[in-house]
């Protein structure tokens, strides 16, 4: 008996039920790079998964603890500065190409019926993406660390009815103490992740089944499509030895360092959170923190039920091109208002 | 794109990613090295003050974390660089195969950096000991003390040590001359201490007069033995070994060499308070002292060249106004606090701080003479000063301010100052009083006066310190003045007269009598009578 | 293609193994105890490593060679307890199971002796006047060249009065300035 034999009676799986499963035709326009976005996030989420779980084995979550040993991997690890840098600028492209990601499907309509539904995942990719970073810039125990975590579990607390319940829960307690990071821990090395995966799987398997959306000018171009395996793959490598490139030259050339270590008795002068946060940081300044929340809750409202909006609109007026004409106005509110608040000091 | 042409691609980025991860490599190499010291490390160490290090760092760590802190242990400024002697220099020693020196004076700072210790030797802060000690210390070697070392009043119980003669110089070793600089010696053979003054050094520094040199005492591993009182010593006018002026340690404390540190007013404090000039009290009192406290985490002490309006803007130090560089002079520090200053008010009457080329203050009254002689006048101090309020004041409100400021001087000076400096002067040259300074209670009375509430006032008025220029000033300066000065004045003729000075005592009353009938004194109905 | 991308993800698993893989204590540190002085032939110290173990130091030599020197450590060759100095009955002392040591940290009592192992040497350097020991890496990590990484010398007679330091030589009434 061969050892493909004793292995297929082992694992019955066909091999030409596995091609099909796995090699869809892919339309043509995928040809192009900015329609491979959706496949970045995931390449690189893979990435966070595996450099996490390397920071991990060094990483304490405690309060007394966690700066120092972060110290301890950026400093005196063998290649700790490297993988640490890595996990960051990885983070950072990660949340890039989502937006991007999310920018395409949005202007191209991708999520118009019958695809509403991987819209609203998709919106729920993003929260979790935006979650983790924010939990992942808290364990590092630094300053920012620390205030970021305080003025998060302080927006939190102004929610509505549930917010002072639901900010008691993410830092176990009024302010920050010693059970506030392991519960970060969790939630940034676990929780998310495993919700990510998740929302990753039922993302991709709704859009398997629908298949990838088709654009083209004729009926015939639309047709087009060509080989997953290995056409596109050798596309999605390509992709991802580039990001690779990307990482190793970012970790290197903008190597991670070490912020003061958090001072509970003292904020610094000034203080900012990631770059992807600017804009929240931006809107909370601008208005009352009730109103902001609300109002930040009501635009990821309309985020999340636009697909039904728009078909909603398009029932009434089928020509309506305001969907792309609201993406413009959004995309440049958040581009200005990430700018003011980057260049200003307070 | 063809299949095989993607290969390609993926081949060629495969061996870019490779590439970058050489750099990661190499990056990582160039860590490992610096970590076990093949490269230059934050802190250098350098390798001919190693020794020193490591067992200082045992016997004495508070040395070695302070200069392990500092930018100097950064740029690999160790031990070595600043306590090396030369065979020839007079403290020279021995210790542990290197010939070193304890003392750390201005000339070996001027090594690196000269432009600073030269504006220093020519302040007045350089002069502080000179001062002293060209002076006759009789208040603190005489009065306070004894110049002569006298035998105790009966032995001290379980210190036997101290059965020998009593030092009657403590008070002026440790007094004055901790803020003033002490005049650093060593024992001499003969008993006498062995200084400067009796080195004679040369420009370079070298004691010049062997016999002298052959005079100092070594201990058994052939270190100078200090003479008592003379060290330790980081009084700012500090006279060394090598004839070098002051001492950068007194506001640059060692080992560590802050900047930070000489930037804020506490450095100024360690000599600048107390009751005869209590700049640091008076600065704690005023807008500018409220604001700094409330502020000081907005100084940004760290800065490099800490520039006024650059830097930080928050609040005045007194480095801020008397020394440190601003945005509208360039940025240019000095280290001569004094050319900012328009009033001198350390003596009884005040002066207009007209100096003449070697930065003494000009007393002549003649116009001509005077101009003649002034080389840098009080308005050029002024002027300069200006220059620091403008970051945040008006040029109004600044005349404004000068304006309260100079009617405050020129009041003490005419009503109390003046008067009294008249009325003391006559008393000596009458013979009334002894030439013997405090041994008369008039004595203790004027320099109060003067030494301690009158120069109060005058710094509560130049600093904005409402208090201290009336309560602990001008209020005290007129009860001193109506209330003991001119009674003890009156009681001095009294005296002179049954000793048969009647001429003289009555001139001097009259003298008392002419002030008192001014128009400021008229309201005093006590003493009209 | 595939030795391309097998040379650069190998590479980066590489750097992951290594990342993983605990850092080696190659080296060791010198770390400096005293000046020669500090130790008269016949002397010993106890010498506290940071984050370590107390090694006894002691001079056994007139010269000043790291042959003259011993510094042993206070790990029991048995079963890893700490020992200690008992002056009184000349001897390092194993709580644990009764092992006892001499000076020279041969083994006299129990079961160290029984197996005729030792107490463990740190290798002794001596420079110039200065003596060192080379202690584990571990026992100096993150303290770098700052004052953390600074032994202590455990001084068990107290101090009582001029004569025990060198630095408190007997105090000489102070010469007075004559004028």
């Amino acid at each position: 008996m061969t050892a493909g034999a004793w292995l297929r009676e082992r694992f019955p799986v066909d091999g030409d039920q596995l091609r099909e499963l796995t090699n869809e035709p892919v339309p043509a326009h995928l040809k192009r790079w900015w329609f491979c976005l959706g496949g970045t996030p995931a390449y690189l989420f893979v990435v966070q998964i595996v450099t996490g779980i390397l920071l991990a084995f060094y990483y304490q979550a405690s309060e007394n603890g966690a700066y120092e040993s972060v110290r301890h991997i950026t400093e005196d690890v063998a290649y700790g500065w490297f993988l640490r840098g890595v996990h960051k600028w990885g983070a950072t492209l990660m949340v890039a190409s989502v937006i991007l990601h999310q920018m395409r499907v949005y202007f191209t309509g991708a999520y118009r019926k019958p695809r509403e539904l991987n819209w609203v995942v998709g919106m729920f990719l993003l929260l979790c993406t935006l979650m983790l970073g924010f939990t992942g810039y808290s364990l590092v125990g630094e300053q920012l660390s620390y205030w970021a975590a305080t003025v998060g579990a302080n927006i939190t607390n102004n929610v509505p009815v549930i917010g002072p319940t639901l900010g008691r829960l993410m830092i176990a307690g009024d302010q920050i103490n010693e059970q506030t990071l392991p519960r970060f821990f969790i939630l940034h090395g676990a929780v998310l992740p495993v919700a990510l995966i998740l929302l990753l799987f039922l993302h991709i398997t709704i859009l398997r089944l629908h298949g990838v959306t088709e654009f083209g000018a004729t009926e015939a171009e639309k047709k087009k499509t060509f080989d997953f395996f290995p056409d596109h793959f050798l596309t999605e490598l390509t992709i991802g030895l580039v990001l690779m490139i990307l990482l190793a030259v970012l970790a290197t050339v903008y190597p991670v360092t070490m912020g003061p270590p958090a001072d509970p008795l003292s904020t610094p002068e000034v203080i900012k959170p990631e770059w992807f946060f600017l804009v929240t940081f931006r809107w909370l300044k601008l208005m009352p923190i009730t109103a902001a929340i609300l109002s930040l809750g009501f635009i990821f409202f309309v985020m999340l039920v636009w697909p039904f909006v728009d078909a909603w609109i398009r029932r009434r007026r089928p020509a309506s091109e305001l969907s792309v004409l609201v993406g413009i106005l959004a995309v440049l509110a958040i581009i200005g208002l990430t700018t003011w608040e980057a260049l200003v000091d307070h | 794109m063809s299949l095989t042409a993607k290969q390609v691609v993926i081949a060629l980025l495969g061996l870019l990613f490779l590439a970058s991860l050489v750099l990661v490599q190499y990056t990582e190499v160039m860590r490992r090295e610096e970590e076990a010291g093949l490269r230059q490390h934050k802190v250098a160490i350098p390798e001919s003050s190693k020794r020193c290090y490591e067992c200082h760092r045992q016997t004495n760590p508070g040395i070695a974390e302070h200069w392990i802190g500092s930018t100097h242990a950064q740029k690999g400024i160790g031990c070595i660089e600043c306590h090396e002697a030369a065979k020839t220099d007079a403290d020279a020693f021995v210790h542990e195969g290197y010939t070193i020196a304890t003392v750390v004076t201005p000339r070996d700072c001027a090594k690196c950096h000269p432009k600073e210790a030269d504006e220093f030797q020519n302040s007045h802060h350089a002069k502080a000991g000179n001062i002293l000690h060209s002076l006759d210390n009789f208040l603190a070697e005489t009065v306070e003390g004894s110049r002569v070392p006298f035998d105790p009043h009966s032995k001290t119980p379980g210190r036997p040590d101290l059965d020998g003669k009593v030092n009657g110089m403590a008070s002026a070793f440790t007094g004055c001359q901790q803020c003033h600089g002490s005049l650093v010696g060593f024992e001499g053979r003969d008993g006498k201490p062995v200084t400067s003054k009796d080195l004679k050094p040369d420009a370079e520094g070298r004691p010049t007069d062997l016999e002298a040199l052959a005079r100092i005492v070594k201990n058994a591993d052939g270190k100078p033995v200090f003479s008592a009182g003379s060290w330790p010593n980081t009084g700012i006018g500090r006279i060394k070994l090598d004839g070098s002026r002051g001492s950068c340690s007194a506001c640059h404390s060692r080992h560590d060499f802050s900047p930070r540190r000489a930037r804020q007013p506490e450095n100024c404090g360690k000599c600048h308070l107390g009751p005869d000039h209590p700049q640091k009290e008076i600065y704690d009192e005023s807008k500018h002292g409220i604001a700094y406290q409330d502020l000081k985490h907005k100084m940004n002490l760290d800065a490099k060249d800490w520039v006024l309006g650059q830097d930080y803007s928050a609040a005045p130090t007194c480095a801020t106004c008397h020394m440190s560089g601003h945005s509208k002079n360039g940025g240019v520090i000095t280290h001569d606090p004094g050319p900012r200053i328009s009033w001198a008010k350390w003596p009884p009457i005040s002066l207009v701080m007209g100096t003449d080329i070697n930065g003494k203050v000009v007393t002549e009254a003649d116009p001509a003479k005077r101009n003649e002689l002034v080389k840098d006048s009080w308005q050029d101090k002024r002027s300069r000063m200006t220059q620091v309020c403008q970051h945040c004041h008006t040029q109004d409100y600044i005349s404004a301010f000068y304006k309260q400021y100079d009617d405050f001087i020129q009041l003490y000076n005419e009503k109390f100052a003046k008067p009294g400096a008249q009325i003391m002067k006559e008393l000596g040259a009458k013979g009334l009083i002894t030439k013997t300074q405090f041994d008369e209670d008039i004595e203790w009375t004027w320099f109060y006066l003067w030494h301690h509430e009158g120069r109060r006032a005058r710094h509560g008025a130049s600093m904005m310190a409402p208090d201290y220029a009336h309560w602990h000033g001008m209020y005290e300066v007129a009860e001193r003045f109506y209330e003991e000065f001119i009674p003890q004045a009156r009681e001095h003729c009294e005296k002179g007269r049954a000793a048969g000075k009647a001429t003289e005592a009555d001139a001097v009353l009259a003298l008392i009598h002419e002030i008192l009938a001014r128009p400021e004194h008229a309201w005093h109905k006590g003493e009209a009578k | 293609m595939g030795a391309s991308l097998l040379a650069s993800y190998g590479t980066l698993g590489y750097f992951a193994t290594r990342f993983l893989y605990p850092k080696q204590d190659e080296e060791g540190a010198w770390l400096f105890v005293c000046t020669t002085k500090r130790l008269q032939p016949g002397d010993s110290l106890l010498f506290k490593i940071p984050k370590g173990e107390t090694v006894a130091i002691a001079r056994n030599g007139a010269g000043t060679g790291a042959s003259d020197f011993v510094a042993l450590s206070s790990t029991c060759p048995h079963l890893g307890c700490q020992v200690h100095w008992e002056a009184k009955n000349d001897r390092f002392f194993c709580p644990c199971h009764n092992g006892a040591f001499d000076r020279s940290g041969k083994a006299t009592e129990g079961p160290p002796a029984q197996a005729g192992t030792n107490l463990a040497q740190y290798e002794l350097r001596v420079d110039g006047d200065l003596i060192y020991i080379r202690v584990p890496s571990s026992a100096l990590a993150n303290s770098g060249v700052g004052p953390d990484a600074r032994g202590v010398i455990v001084d068990p007679v107290a101090i009582r009065g001029p004569g025990h330091d060198p630095c408190l030589a007997p105090r000489v009434p102070s010469p007075t300035r004559e004028v």
